[in-house]
């Protein structure tokens, strides 16, 4: 009884604050989220290059397993991305 | 605003206690993607030349060069010259699905298949059911049934669920690129700037990372069923 005189005093109820949670958390799953598959990625790259550089003429294969290796890499980021649509869309 | 984003046109049917829904939308654009792929294939048939003494006319260098190229980027990885062989029509067909399908999304009131998790499942639990058909008749019952208990019997349910792990992350993979371009896209255009950058941010999305995205599905696919059968 005193909880609810309480939020009619204030104005928020329990629902705003869910929605609220709801948004801060899928900004944090993304802003988190991304980090790692971005270094990843970064990394994968990087070392492709070097590769590229000491070995001009195996350019094609590298950038084959480089683009594979950037997509198992980015999966991480792709789960958070799915996290933040479920809790944007469906939760 | 984004309330049309999770809306789906969706045709329930009931029979008895038994229910079962359908998405409309991703139904009609994946017989899209089949009929533009069926009469694409029917139409380059007719350039192929009938001898073989004869010369090649443009058509047919043209397929000619573009089955070249999937076989050299898409099956080269394989174990086996005889796996490669057997699969390359299934791999080939699977990167021009998706291509296509993700390439549907440039064209006004069509829409990706693959923005629909359903349909990335079903393909990624496609390629499992292969891979693993392919690993029992490749190595036999008892080798395929002890490669789970390797190296140590008690790693059978990390083997297991790494084997379930597999098509879920192949499927999430795919989705979430697609319906994240598709969020983003829609986003930007409902609300931030309406004209031009929509257009350069869909030529991005759907065509360069859904060509990109086509590939690594496909090149999975060939890794995990090379898995399979070797390990």
């Amino acid at each position: 009884m005193l909880q609810d005189t309480q939020n009619v005093v204030s104005g928020i109820s329990g629902a705003d604050i869910a929605t609220a949670a709801k948004y801060l958390a899928a900004g944090f799953v993304m802003a988190i989220g991304s980090i790692g598959s971005a270094i990843g990625e970064g990394l994968v790259a990087a070392h492709a290059l070097d590769g590229i550089a000491r070995q001009p003429e195996m350019e094609g294969a590298l950038m084959r397993t480089m683009v594979v290796g950037q997509a198992i890499t980015e999966s991480t980021g792709i789960y958070s991305l799915v996290v933040a649509i479920i809790l944007l869309l469906v939760v | 605003m984004l309330e049309h984003l999770g809306e789906k046109l969706i045709l329930h049917v009931t029979i008895g206690d038994f229910s079962l829904s359908f998405d409309l939308v991703t139904i009609i654009m994946s017989w899209v993607v089949i009929v533009l792929l069926v009469v694409l294939a029917l139409w380059l048939r007719r350039g192929l030349r009938q001898e073989i003494e004869e010369k090649p006319n443009r058509i047919q260098a043209m397929v000619d060069a573009l089955v070249d190229l999937l076989k050299g980027q898409l099956t080269s990885s394989f174990a086996s010259e005889k796996l490669a062989r057997e699969l390359f029509p299934f791999i080939s067909t699977l990167f021009l699905f998706v291509l296509f399908s993700n390439w549907l999304s440039v064209i006004p009131y069509c829409d990706s298949p693959t923005k629909d998790l359903n349909v990335t499942l079903s393909l990624a639990l496609l390629v499992f059911f292969v891979s693993h058909w392919f690993a029992f008749r490749m190595k036999g019952g008892r080798r395929y049934l002890k490669g789970f208990i390797e190296p140590y019997p008690f790693m059978l349910p990390l083997n297991i669920v790494g084997e379930i792990a597999k098509p879920v992350s192949h499927a999430f993979r795919l989705f979430g690129n697609i319906f994240g371009g598709a969020i983003l896209l829609a986003v930007v255009s409902a609300e931030l700037i309406p004209v031009v950058v929509p257009a350069a941010l869909n030529a991005f999305f759907g065509l360069f990372i859904g060509a990109i995205q086509a590939f690594v599905f496909a090149m999975l696919a060939v890794a995990y069923i090379n898995v399979a059968v070797e390990s």
